[in-house]
C-alpha cells in the first residue's frame, strides 16, 4: 500500500506478505524454495481459508519546519493524500513476471488545516 | 465317454496358463519411450464423444503437468533444478550427471505430476531429462514432446480412480470410472464403473499435498494445499469439495483453474478498506494522520496461497 500527496510524491509505502515459509530439508532456520529442498514449515502468512486477516497502516502527512518570529514550528505541508490499497498474487514473488493485479482500492482523502 | 472328459480337462490345463500369462504381461509391460508411454493413455479417442470436457481439460495445468503453464514452461525448468540444485548436489543419490536420472529420481516430483511414469523405464526418464534440457535450451519440439506426458482422463478416471485398492479393488484396464455403474460406448473401455471418490476431495488430496512425502528415499515437498484444506477448512467446518468450487461453482468444469483466472480471483478473497483522516495529538506535539484499515477474506476451501 501506498500513500501520495497531491503532486504523486510517494510519502508512504509498506506491504504485506502472505505466503508460507517451507523449511529447507526440514531442519534449521532456512527456508526452502525448490520443491526438492522442502520439507516441513517454519513459519506460515498465507491467509488461512473461512479467516479473516486484518491489517492497519498508519500515514502521517508530510509536515515542513516553517519559522515563525524566532522558533521553529513544525506545520503541516499538505492535507490532502491519495492512498492506494492493491492485492497481487505474485506467483514468482515479484512483479516482472507473471504478476496478477487481483484487488486496488484509491481514496483520496484530507485533513483540516486550520484549527488549534 | 470317459476319454472326451479328460481331453477337456487338458484343454482347460493348457488355458488357464497362458490366461494367466497374458494379464500379467498386459499389466507388467512398461513404456520404454515417451511416445510409447502416451500411447498407453492415450486419450484422443475421448475427444470424439466429450469434447466439450477434452477442450476444457486442455487448458487446464493438468494437460501440461511436466511442463507447467504455457507462457513460462516453470514446470520443466524446475525439474533441470531439482537434477542441479538437488539430484547431482546430494552425494547418495547415485546421480552425478543428468545421464544418471532413473524414474525413481523423477518420482520425487512424477509422483503428482506424472504418477504414470511408474509404468515406464528408466529410458523415458533419460528421455524426459534430455526434453527438459533441450526446451530450457530453446527447443520447441522439446516443448511439445513434454506437454504429451500429463494428467489426463485416463489418470483421473482409471488410474488413480481408486485409493484404496485393498478394499474397493485395482482399477480395471477396460473401465472409466465415473459415477455410476453401467456400459460405455469406447472400443477399449467398455465399462463405467462407479468410482468411489470420484466426488470427493481425496481424489484430488492424492496429488494436492499434505507436506513431506515421508515414502520417498528423499523427501520432497511441493503443494500442501490438501493439507490445509484438511486442518483448517473441514477442521472449521467447511464442506464443499474441491470439484464443487472448481468444476461446478466456478463454471469452468475440467479446466480447474485458479489464481489466473478471472472465476476464481472472483471467488477467491473479499476484499475491503476504510480510511480514517485524523489528528493525532501527544501532549504539545500534533500529527495528521490517515489511518487504513484492511480487511482480507479468504472464500477459498483452503489457505491462500499455496506453496
Ligand atoms: C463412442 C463415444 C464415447 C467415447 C469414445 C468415450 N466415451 Fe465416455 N461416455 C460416453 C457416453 C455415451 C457416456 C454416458 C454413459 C451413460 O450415461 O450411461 C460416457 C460416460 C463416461 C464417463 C462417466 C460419466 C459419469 O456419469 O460420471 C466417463 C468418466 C467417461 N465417459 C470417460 C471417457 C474417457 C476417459 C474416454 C476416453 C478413453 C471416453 N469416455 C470415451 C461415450 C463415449
Ligand atoms: C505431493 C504432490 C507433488 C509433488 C511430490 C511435487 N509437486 Fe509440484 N505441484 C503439485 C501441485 C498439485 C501443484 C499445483 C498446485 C499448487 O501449486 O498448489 C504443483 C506445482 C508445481 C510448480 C508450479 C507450477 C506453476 O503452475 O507455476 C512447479 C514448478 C512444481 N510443482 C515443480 C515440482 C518439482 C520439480 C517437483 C519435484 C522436486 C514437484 N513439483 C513435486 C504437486 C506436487
Ligand atoms: C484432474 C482429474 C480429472 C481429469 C484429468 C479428468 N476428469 Fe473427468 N471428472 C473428474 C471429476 C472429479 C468428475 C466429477 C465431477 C462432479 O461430478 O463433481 C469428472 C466428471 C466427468 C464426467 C461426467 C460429468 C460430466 O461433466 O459430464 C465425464 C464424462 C468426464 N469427467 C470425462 C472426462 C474426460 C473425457 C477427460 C479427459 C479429457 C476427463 N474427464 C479428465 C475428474 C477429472
Ligand atoms: C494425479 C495428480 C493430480 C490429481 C488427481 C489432481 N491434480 Fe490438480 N494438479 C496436479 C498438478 C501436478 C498440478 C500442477 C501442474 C503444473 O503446473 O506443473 C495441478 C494443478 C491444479 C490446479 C491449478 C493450479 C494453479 O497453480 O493454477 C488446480 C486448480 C487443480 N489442480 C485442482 C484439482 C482438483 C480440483 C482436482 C480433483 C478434481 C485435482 N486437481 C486433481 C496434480 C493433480
Ligand atoms: C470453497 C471453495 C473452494 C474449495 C472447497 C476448494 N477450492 Fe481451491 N481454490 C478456490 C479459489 C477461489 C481459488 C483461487 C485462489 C488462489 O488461487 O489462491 C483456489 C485455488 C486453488 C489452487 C491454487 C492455489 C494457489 O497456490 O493459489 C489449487 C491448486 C486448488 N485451489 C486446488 C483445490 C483442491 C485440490 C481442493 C480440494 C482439496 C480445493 N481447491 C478446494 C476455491 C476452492
Amino acid at each position: 500500500m501506498t500513500g501520495k500527496t497531491k503532486d504523486g510524491k510517494e510519502i508512504f509505502k509498506q506491504s504485506k506478505i502472505y505466503m508460507p515459509i517451507p523449511q529447507q530439508n526440514g531442519r534449521g532456520d532456512r527456508m526452502g524454495r525448490g520443491p526438492y529442498e522442502k520439507s516441513g514449515m517454519l513459519r506460515d502468512t498465507s491467509i488461512p481459508p473461512h479467516k479473516t486477516v486484518h491489517e492497519t497502516f498508519d500515514i502521517a502527512f508530510p509536515m515542513e519546519d516553517v519559522k515563525r518570529g524566532d522558533k521553529i514550528e513544525k506545520v503541516i505541508k499538505s492535507g490532502e493524500m491519495t492512498v492506494d490499497v492493491e492485492l497481487w498474487y505474485l506467483p514468482y514473488g515479484n512483479k516482472q513476471q507473471d504478476p496478477f493485479l487481483w484487488h486496488k482500492y484509491t481514496k483520496d482523502v484530507k485533513v483540516t488545516t486550520t484549527g488549534k | 465317454m470317459r476319454r472326451f472328459k479328460v481331453f477337456i480337462l487338458i484343454a482347460l490345463c493348457l488355458c488357464i496358463p497362458v490366461l494367466v500369462f497374458a494379464a500379467q504381461t498386459g499389466q507388467t509391460k512398461k513404456a520404454n519411450s515417451i511416445d510409447e508411454l502416451a500411447k498407453m493413455y492415450d486419450v484422443s479417442s475421448c475427444k470424439m464423444c466429450h469434447e466439450k470436457i477434452y477442450n476444457e481439460w486442455a487448458k487446464s495445468l493438468h494437460a501440461r503437468s511436466i511442463y507447467g503453464p504455457e507462457t513460462s514452461g516453470r514446470t520443466a525448468a524446475t525439474l533441470k533444478t531439482t537434477i542441479i540444485n538437488g539430484l547431482m548436489e546430494w552425494p547418495h543419490s547415485g546421480v552425478k550427471k543428468p545421464e544418471d536420472v532413473k524414474v525413481e529420481h523423477l518420482m520425487i516430483c512424477a509422483k503428482c505430476h506424472l504418477p504414470q511414469l511408474q509404468d515406464a523405464t528408466d529410458k523415458v526418464a533419460q528421455e524426459i531429462v534430455k526434453n527438459v534440457y533441450a526446451f530450457t535450451a530453446g527447443d520447441e519440439k522439446a516443448a511439445e514432446q513434454l506437454e504429451k506426458l500429463n494428467i489426463n482422463c485416463l489418470v483421473c478416471h482409471n488410474r488413480n480412480a481408486i485409493i484404496h485398492k485393498w478394499a474397493d479393488g485395482y482399477p480395471e484396464k477396460d473401465a472409466v470410472y465415473g459415477s455410476k455403474d453401467g456400459a460405455h460406448p469406447a472400443p477399449m473401455y467398455s465399462k463405467l464403473k462407479k468410482g468411489p471418490v470420484q466426488k470427493e476431495a481425496i481424489l484430488c488430496g492424492q496429488c494436492h499435498g499434505l507436506g513431506p512425502n515421508f515414502e520417498l528415499e528423499n523427501p520432497s515437498q511441493c503443494a500442501t494445499l490438501y493439507g490445509t484444506y484438511l486442518w483448517a477448512y473441514t477442521a472449521e467446518g467447511g464442506q464443499e469439495k474441491c470439484q464443487d468450487c472448481h468444476m461446478h461453482k466456478s463454471g469452468l468444469g475440467h479446466n480447474m483453474q485458479s489464481y489466473r483466472s478471472k472465476e476464481m480471483q472472483k471467488l477467491a478473497v473479499d476484499f475491503h478498506v476504510e480510511v480514517l483522516p485524523h489528528w493525532w495529538r501527544d501532549g504539545t506535539k500534533m500529527i495528521p494522520q490517515a489511518t487504513v484499515k484492511v480487511e482480507i477474506k479468504n472464500r477459498a476451501g483452503h489457505a491462500i496461497p499455496d506453496g
